[in-house]
């Protein structure tokens, strides 16, 4: 068996996806995807309505089991692993029709995320032992951080079902963040966003990157920000992968052409 | 008013009871779990308090049972209830929603079934004459372990409700799999909500054998599942102090009835109404708060709407 999980030193590769496959009866979500992402890359994800894209982001975090391929994060194999594991080995991810906790607060949410990395117990937190405090007001303050970085620390306290459409998804990123990742995945991160805030957007994903040493895969339809943002691109169309490169590659790539804009 | 707690003491100590019992119930809640099984867990740590009271298993000098001996009871009923709770929970809490429900209504049909067929229960006739702690007709002075258990848990769930543990539990109820893919273990955590509650109901079941004074296969039945259910309904699932007073009003309320009925001054008919159809009264009352108050009594706005409301955020786009 020769699965060294020694990158070659001319691509590094952070995460890897080797014919990763998603059947839904008849229907090919995902169809034999393989790609790989090198650490620090900001990697898009874009194709038609409907081409697996979500699925796949849903086979990488372990929410749906793959049919079969495999996803290595640093070599090993996480494919096979539940969901809160996936996020515990570092990947994070938002959700494209949002999926925050809406009763709860801002700031219920994002500490919510620090899970994983707290410990205190039952016991030790009824208790209110000096540890169990301690790391309390540790993951507030940690929390409070990540939304005063996305620009909602002024209202934590606020109910997150109250807040904008925006402001929401901003809000799944700070949640994404509390999990300190180092891969973040964002589905459709610019949806319900004017254009205002779109050109913010790219900015700020990319402050995001260099600030926490981020790998970001993220899934957009807005073909401007993802030419302008990413390093590299895959196109997905009917669950397969029919280009992968950069930007001006890909998108003179007649086969992306062809699947945007239809042939004949 | 020293007539009122001894003519009383029975009914007091009861809601006392009753409530930590809601509680149990509560705590599964609190990770969206309808689970049913309380009244099982109640049953089961009532025969444990009741067998090892016997007289065989322990030896005490005196008239009363010594009251160390009953917190040891509910230690090891809760003990064994919550080894019990994690070998049923861990298939059971597969399940969700209504399924959970009646597969842990299915539980306690086991343990009434189980408990009537089994001779160290007594049988059908249960067992008789479980010793004393107290010497007290009123039986109120149950409400100093009562009273105290009833205490430790409502400040346990309070506190729960604002640690990492009761985050967790939080999340599961809000969006499950949001809390998987934030690095929370949903299974885990449905089976800690699930125990904890499990062991709560044995506590309050080994007391109450010692309360009742009898114990049998009509403890902790289906029945007693749909009570409790109604003191959450009626109360209100989003706070702790919901099913804590729904048991309290409910448990209450039977009684209460039947002595203003007494007072006389009503016209007879009402008052003979008021004795006899308590049972009408009371589910006219579950109608009415589930139709009126469907969130409960007690609701989360209700603590949130003495601050001032934030800045409520810019009208949303349809999602």
């Amino acid at each position: 068996m020769s699965e060294s999980a020694v990158p070659t030193a001319a691509a590094p590769t952070l995460l890897q996806a080797e014919g990763m496959t998603r059947r839904f009866g008849g229907l090919i979500a995902v169809n034999n995807v393989s790609f790989s992402v090198a650490p620090g890359e900001i990697f898009g994800l874009i194709g038609p309505n409907g081409a697996g894209k979500t699925t796949l982001f849903n086979l990488m975090t372990g929410l749906i089991p793959a049919t079969s391929g495999r996803l290595r994060l640093r070599g090993a194999d996480i494919t096979r692993l539940p969901p809160h594991r996936i996020a515990r080995l570092g990947i994070a991810r938002t959700f494209q029709n949002i999926r925050l906790f809406s009763n709860l607060s801002a700031l219920q949410n994002v500490m919510i995320a620090r899970h994983s990395l707290t410990r205190t117990g039952v016991v030790a937190g009824a208790l209110g032992l000096p540890a169990a405090r301690r790391e309390e007001a540790a993951t507030r303050r940690r929390a409070l951080e990540l939304l005063d970085l996305v620009g909602l620390a002024d209202r934590a306290a606020g109910q997150a079902r109250n807040f904008a459409y925006g402001d929401q998804r901003r809000l799944e990123i700070a949640r994404a963040l509390a999990l300190d990742p180092t891969v973040l995945l964002l589905d459709e991160p610019a949806a319900g966003m004017n254009p205002n805030e779109k050109a913010e957007l790219s900015a700020f994903t990319r402050d995001l990157r260099d600030r926490f040493r981020l790998t970001i895969v993220l899934i957009e339809h807005h073909v401007p920000l993802v030419m302008g943002l990413c390093d590299r691109i895959a196109v997905l169309n009917f669950g397969q992968l029919i280009a992968l490169g950069d930007p001006a590659t890909v998108q003179s790539d007649p086969a992306v052409i062809e699947a945007y804009l239809g042939s004949d | 008013m020293t007539d009122f707690f001894a003519t009383n003491g029975f009914l007091i100590v009861s809601m006392t009871l009753a409530a930590t019992l809601a509680l149990s119930l509560y705590l599964p809640l609190m990770a969206g779990q309808l689970s049913l099984a309380s009244p099982g867990f109640y049953a089961l740590g009532g025969y444990i308090a009741a067998v090892l009271s016997d007289g065989k298993h322990f030896t005490w000098s005196g008239q009363t049972y010594p009251v160390p001996l009953v917190l040891l009871e509910m230690a090891l009923a809760g003990l064994a209830c919550a080894v019990l709770a994690v070998i049923v929970g861990v298939p059971a809490l597969r399940l969700r929603g209504i399924y959970l429900a009646l597969a842990t209504i299915a539980f306690v049909e086991i343990v009434r079934v189980v408990s009537l067929n089994v001779e160290i229960t007594g049988g059908a006739v249960g067992i008789f004459g479980i010793p004393q702690p107290y010497d007290d007709p009123s039986k109120l002075a149950y409400l100093w372990i009562a009273g105290p258990l009833l205490g430790l848990a409502m400040v346990f769930v309070a506190r729960l409700e604002r640690i990492r543990v009761g985050r967790a539990f939080t999340a599961i109820r809000e969006d499950e799999l949001a809390a998987d893919a934030m690095g929370i273990n949903p299974t885990g955590y449905k089976v800690l909500a699930f125990t904890l509650g499990a062991a709560l109901a044995g506590m309050v079941g080994a007391l109450s054998a010692h309360f009742i004074n009898t114990w049998n296969a009509r403890q902790g039945t289906f029945d007693a599942s749909i009570g409790l259910l109604a003191f959450v309904l009626i109360g209100g699932s989003r706070s702790f102090l919901g099913p804590v007073l729904g048991a309290m009003i409910l448990t209450a309320l039977p009684e209460v009835l039947r002595q203003t009925a007494d007072t006389g001054g009503l016209p007879a008919w009402l008052g003979q109404f008021m004795k006899d159809g308590r049972l009408i009264i009371y589910g006219v009352l579950l109608v009415l708060g589930t139709v009126f108050l469907p969130q409960g009594l007690i609701t989360p706005a209700l603590f949130q709407r003495r601050r001032p409301s934030p800045v409520r955020a810019k009208v949303e786009p349809p999602a």
